[in-house]
């Protein structure tokens, strides 16, 4: 168990009184989940009833598990999830304890009563940053606060930097939450000086220039978001941009200034602007990548975005590509990542076409590099050395630069090694820690990598190509990866010509001239002059193999199906090809097997790689506060920071004084010159930054006074004994006024808001319409988003053609974000339609083969074509949820309140599992297969179980449940490209 | 005289003849009219201010002008009867106070069987207007259930239905996976090690995947 600290023990002193409600503020990596946990454990009993509120599941796993290891086993934390069923739930409820429960299912069951609210001890919320006037935080502490006001409520957060939005934003979270009181936890509040010291200076900082291409990339990275920034500056010089600057684009955050700044001109602002701050946040990811990716998988990521960049959905070539893309420092950036996987020497046509002798070739060569103990000792430049392995296509030579940082690790390695050594007649068994070595990287994916690096490291290499193995088979995977994009690339153009025949793509294959060999993507032209030249060499210069291999259909262990009758346009096909013929059946397997392939460790949770002294080195991906544990649990003498990491480096502060007399060394590696430092400082600032204006806040707060609750009597009283109805002839109608609400729609925030204006919200599982105003009024609510894609989808037709058959009113609600602006988003794409169309007619022949997009119909041509469909369906244009709710209630006000029991069976004869939970991302996955329509879909659910199991089924059992067309419909979409055998 | 008066006369086009829209002659001056393209226009009496089919008929409202004037959309509505299938209200919501106003005629609406389209801009009212006689005998097909599509637009909606996962993802995808049921079937390590996926990508993809469509409660 981890131990509490004295700073620790002083926060629980304050909090843990069960009479008070506060928010507690604290640092990150300073042990919040310590805390947390150690409060659960003080307050689990039979007698109470806690509820955890906003953890994410791994956080729930984790602290459940740490209070099993504190001693609150029996029941310890219980799981409420959306699989847990309704019985289950009032069980868990009644007999009390710690309950973990996501923030929706609690607002349902507060709501039906089920959750019973005026027995609940306390509610500990997660995440208070999050808790916004629209937020199901606040709905929650309204729902609880209305029937319990005794209960406590404890609020935490450990991200100060997110607490911004808005004039006083802590006074708004305190007054969603209705709490009084804030204790902010800073690095440098006293108690955590007194208790950490005031020091930071026990890591070693190990620091490592890039290579030179890299730096070249970094440098040419940093320049297009330079520049993209400027041109976001300069289209839109009305705003307030003084924040946006290339250390802030760093962050994720910074997307959300830009938008935050944005939103209430996003209508106004064009396509271009909206690219641009696209752009900045893949040029982020970029730069992050560059980092941590090696130098093959951040070639394959550049190559990927160009092809998705410079394809439109059609899948014609975009007009409008990213403007960073067209700059010279783009440029710069895929040339020097191809240069650091592998340079293209031209070969003349005239060479070898053997492939055979071609390899006893090499394999002379190699014996005489051996010999000549050349091997190694040319590391920089390509070479014919002893390694060229029989599977590289002619042209290609390897380059493989490897991430500088990996040498440093097997370094760092070493010395911690001879450390031990020497450590070793100091140490009695008794001493705290073990010899274990941690080293914590970003993420999962460079854990991985490195493992891998570990594990196949060859140390007796020079510097730099320690990992020259791994990274070949690495770059093997790459080439069959890339002819797959090829093929791809091809069946986008089916119109490639196909004349040449079997002769002479058999020619081809069976010569595999490497001279196209260059850049993956080429424009048409480019292809076409490489096709024409192809052409030429088979017509002249024919190798004398060729009729003899002409006769030879291909076999069967060859997978060249997709690229048969079409031209080799680039040289991913060539490479391919080259595989085929090289090396049948090693290449066949690697195209069944798929990523299986490329086998990493199975099992990533725990990677042990042994290196050859007796020392386990354990490779962990940062993550939140379970770190810690792992920490405690390791033991660890020795930690190497791959990335620096702030919050890490204060767990290891914690961890440290929590082992006191454990000698605990830290090593931090970080690229000179990189963003990475400068992301590290520009973090460590901004959490201090966050924190003073927090502590300043709470200096001048005026307490926010906790509003008294409506009393129900005195409200719908006044409200039924109104003179305006009817003068009191009609009969007084004491129930109170209330909404039907469908279940999904307790992920927005317009059921919170309903509720806040004093109507009663059912929650059940409706399957026509999300709210239920009158007997009459059936709402389907959609925000833009929303709009579009279940316009596109064609499910907004089929609710629409249901809510007209089974009510009299039908309405769609459109509604806007509140902040966001009041408009339809595409008044910009309404005028170059009509351009298109009108002014240049000489143009139309180009868009002639683009039409699919020039001519995509607007959401406005669609709600009119919507109106003219459904003449009964209104529209209700919101502005905000608040508008919605005014709405709603003027909809509601004289007339009769709807009936649950009647809503929920209105369209619902087909399905037998009413009011069950769904799993709405499925759903939703489901629904886009083609020959599921909205009227199989709920059937298709009832027979399979999940979208996989759908995809495992034999053609035979989807046709079975889809019936024949649609089946092979979807059947053939599934294993699209799977080989008919 | 017929015939002389035939001569005199401007060539009166029937109002109801179907092609054109039929514009109240109080919606002169209005900046809308200029931006109703690729349809004629002509002008008649009307109880509405456009007759854009022949069970169609348009009311127009500038919010301003609601401000000034709130009793003339009720006498306009009075006049329009029960005249009309589809009954549109064609809202120019040209303030910025535009809240309570749209509240208010969504209720009037509501009872009037009116129903309600908001434009920003004179273009968007004016392509309101010429859409809806465009698409007067239009069949719903283009906002019905999936229309056939090419392979690359398919994979691409289903896949990105998926929250975070974007157009490169795909891409990532589809070249190294190949199609859904490879994609169906790949482990979270091998997701994982794609470019660009990261952890929370992957358990999206898995909760979709692999997860049950629903509990058994």
């Amino acid at each position: 168990m981890s131990m509490l600290l004295a700073f620790h023990k002083n926060i629980l002193e304050k909090i843990h009184d069960p009479s008070t409600n506060e928010l507690l503020l604290l640092a990150r990596g300073l042990g919040m989940r310590r805390i947390i946990c150690k409060l659960l454990q003080i307050y689990d009993s039979p007698q109470s009833l806690i509820l955890l509120v906003g953890a994410s599941p791994e956080e729930e796993s984790a602290i459940g598990e740490e209070l099993g290891i504190m001693g609150c086993k029996k029941p310890g934390l219980r799981i409420v999830g959306f699989e847990t069923g309704k019985k289950d739930r009032q069980d868990l409820y009644k007999k009390g304890g710690l309950i973990s429960i996501t923030s929706q299912i609690l607002t349902v069951d507060m709501l039906t009563s089920e959750m019973p609210t005026h027995l609940i001890t306390g509610i500990l919320i997660l995440h208070a940053e999050r808790a916004t006037p629209t937020s199901p935080e606040a709905f929650i502490v309204r729902l609880y606060r209305e029937k319990n006001k005794s209960g406590f409520l404890k609020a935490f957060s450990d991200q100060p930097e997110h607490i911004i939005s808005g004039m006083s934003p802590l006074r708004t979270i305190m007054k969603e939450l209705q709490l009084r009181t804030v204790h902010i936890y800073p690095r440098f509040h006293q108690e955590v000086i007194d208790t950490l010291g005031r020091d930071r200076s026990s890591v070693l900082q190990l620091a490592i220039d890039m290579t030179e291409y890299m730096t070249e990339i970094h440098g040419a990275i940093v320049q297009c978001m330079t520049t993209t920034l400027s041109e976001l500056k300069r289209s839109n010089t009305s705003l307030d941009l003084d924040d946006l600057n290339v250390e802030n684009a760093y962050f994720r955050s910074f997307d959300m200034i830009v938008r935050r700044q944005l939103d209430t001109v996003w209508h106004k602002v064009g396509p271009r602007t909206k690219q641009l701050v696209n752009d900045l946040a893949t040029l982020r990811r970029l730069l992050n990548y560059l980092l941590s990716y090696d130098a093959l998988a951040f070639h394959a990521y550049l190559e990927t975005l160009i092809a998705s960049n410079t394809v439109n959905d059609a899948g014609n070539a975009r007009q409008n590509q990213s403007p960073w893309m067209l700059t010279d420092a783009a440029n710069i950036i895929f040339q020097y990542a191809k240069r650091r996987c592998y340079t293209v020497t031209k070969v003349a046509p005239t060479v070898n076409p053997q492939p055979i002798h071609d390899v006893d070739d090499e394999d002379a060569w190699a014996a005489l590099d051996e010999m000549e103990g050349m091997a190694a000792k040319r590391p920089a430049f390509p070479q014919r050395a002893a390694q060229r392995p029989k599977w590289l296509p002619d042209g290609i030579e390897p380059v493989l630069e490897e991430l500088p940082k990996w040498s440093l690790v097997a370094a760092a390695l070493q010395e911690i090694e001879e450390e031990m050594i020497r450590r070793e007649s100091q140490l009695s068994s008794r001493d705290p820690g073990t010899n274990t070595v941690l080293i914590m990287t970003s993420s999962l994916r460079t854990s991985q990598s490195l493992n891998e690096f570990l594990s196949s490291m060859n140390s007796d290499s020079p510097p730099g190509t320690e990992g020259r193995k791994m990274m070949e088979s690495k770059l093997r995977t790459y080439f069959w990866w890339k002819s797959r994009l090829g093929e791809r690339k091809q069946e986008n153009k089916p119109q490639g010509s196909t004349h040449g025949g079997p002769n002479q793509n058999q020619n081809q294959r069976n010569n595999p001239t490497s001279s196209e060999l260059g850049e993956a993507l080429k424009k048409k032209d480019r292809e076409k002059q490489a096709r024409a030249a192809s052409r030429r060499r088979t017509r002249g210069g024919g190798p004398p193999n060729a009729g003899a291999s002409r006769d030879n259909p291909p076999s069967a262990g060859v997978p060249s199906g997709p690229t048969d009758g079409k031209g080799p346009a680039d040289d991913s096909d060539t490479i391919a090809e080259f595989l085929a013929t090289q090396d049948g059946d090693l290449f066949l397997t690697s195209v069944n097997g798929g990523l299986s392939q490329i086998d990493f460790a199975s099992d990533f949770d725990a990677f042990y790689g042994l290196l050859p002294a007796e020392q386990t080195v354990l490779i962990r991906a940062y993550s939140d506060d379970t770190d810690e544990l792992m920490l405690a649990e390791v033991q660890p003498r020795y930690i190497i920071m791959f990335e620096p990491n702030l919050d890490f480096v204060r767990r290891v502060e914690v961890y440290k004084k929590s082992n006191p007399g454990l000698g605990v060394r830290v090593y931090l590696l970080v690229y000179n010159f990189s963003c990475e430092e400068a992301k590290y400082l520009a973090g460590v600032r901004r959490e201090k930054d966050a924190f003073e204006r927090l502590i300043r806040e709470r200096g001048s707060m005026l307490m926010p006074i906790l509003e008294e609750r409506r009393s129900e009597s005195t409200d719908s009283l006044i409200k039924t004994i109104s003179s305006r109805i009817a003068g009191g002839r009609k009969e007084i109608n004491t129930e109170p006024s209330r909404v039907i609400v469908d279940m999904r729609e307790f992920r927005s925030s317009l059921p919170s808001l309903l509720h806040a204006s004093n109507l009663l919200v059912v929650p059940v599982t409706l399957t026509v319409g999300d709210y239920i105003l009158t007997p009459d009024i059936c709402v389907e609510r959609k925000s833009i988003p929303d709009l579009v894609s279940s316009f596109n989808s064609g499910r907004l037709y089929t609710q629409c053609e249901l809510m007209s058959v089974h009510y009299k009113q039908p309405i769609l609600l459109i509604e806007w974000e509140e902040h966001k602006s009041f408009s339809l988003d595409t008044v910009a794409d309404v005028k170059s339609y009509a351009k298109a169309s009108n002014k240049y007619p000489p143009k139309k022949q180009a868009a002639a083969n683009t039409d699919a997009n020039v001519s995509a119909p607007t959401i406005q041509s669609k709600l009119v074509l919507l109106t003219l469909t459904f003449p009964r369906v209104r529209i209700i244009w919101s502005s905000s949820p608040y508008a919605t709710a005014q709405i709603f209630n003027d909809l509601k006000s004289n007339n009769p309140e709807p009936d649950p029991l009647k809503a929920i069976t209105v369209g619902a004869e087909e399905d037998p599992e009413v009011g069950a939970g769904v799993n709405t991302a499925a759903e939703e996955l489901l629904r886009t297969f083609p020959g599921i329509t909205s009227k199989n879909v709920k059937h298709v659910m009832n027979k399979v179980k999940s979208v996989r199991e759908l995809c495992e089924l034999s053609l035979p059992a989807v046709q079975e449940i889809l019936g024949v067309q649609p089946g092979k419909a979807c059947y053939e979409f599934i294993h699209h490209g799977e080989s008919k055998r | 005289m017929s015939s002389k008066n035939s001569v005199q006369r401007p060539p009166v086009v029937q109002p109801n003849t179907g092609n054109n829209i039929i514009v109240n002659p109080v919606q002169r001056g209005n900046p809308i009219l200029e931006c109703v393209r690729n349809v004629g226009k002509e002008f008649g009496e009307i109880v509405v201010d456009y007759q854009v089919g022949r069970t169609t008929g348009v009311l127009f409202l500038s919010l301003r002008y609601h401000r000034l004037h709130p009793e003339y959309i009720h006498q306009r509505i009075e006049k329009m009867g029960l005249a009309f299938t589809l009954r549109i209200l064609l809202l120019m919501c040209d303030v910025s106070e535009h809240q309570d106003p749209i509240r208010e005629l969504t209720k009037i609406c509501l009872i009037n069987n009116i129903t309600i389209l908001v434009a920003w801009t004179p273009e968007e009212a004016g392509f309101y207007l010429s859409t809806l006689k465009q698409f007067e005998h239009k069949p719903p097909d283009m906002i019905k259930e999936r229309q056939d599509k090419d392979y690359q637009s398919m994979l691409r909606t289903s896949l990105t239905s998926i929250s975070k996962v974007n157009k490169t993802d795909v891409e990532t995808l589809q070249t190294s996976l190949g199609n859904i049921a490879n994609v169906a079937k790949a482990s979270s390590e091998q997701l994982q090690n794609l470019p660009g996926f990261g952890q929370v990508k992957v358990r999206r993809l898995k909760d979709a995947f692999e997860k049950p469509f629903r509990n058994n409660a």
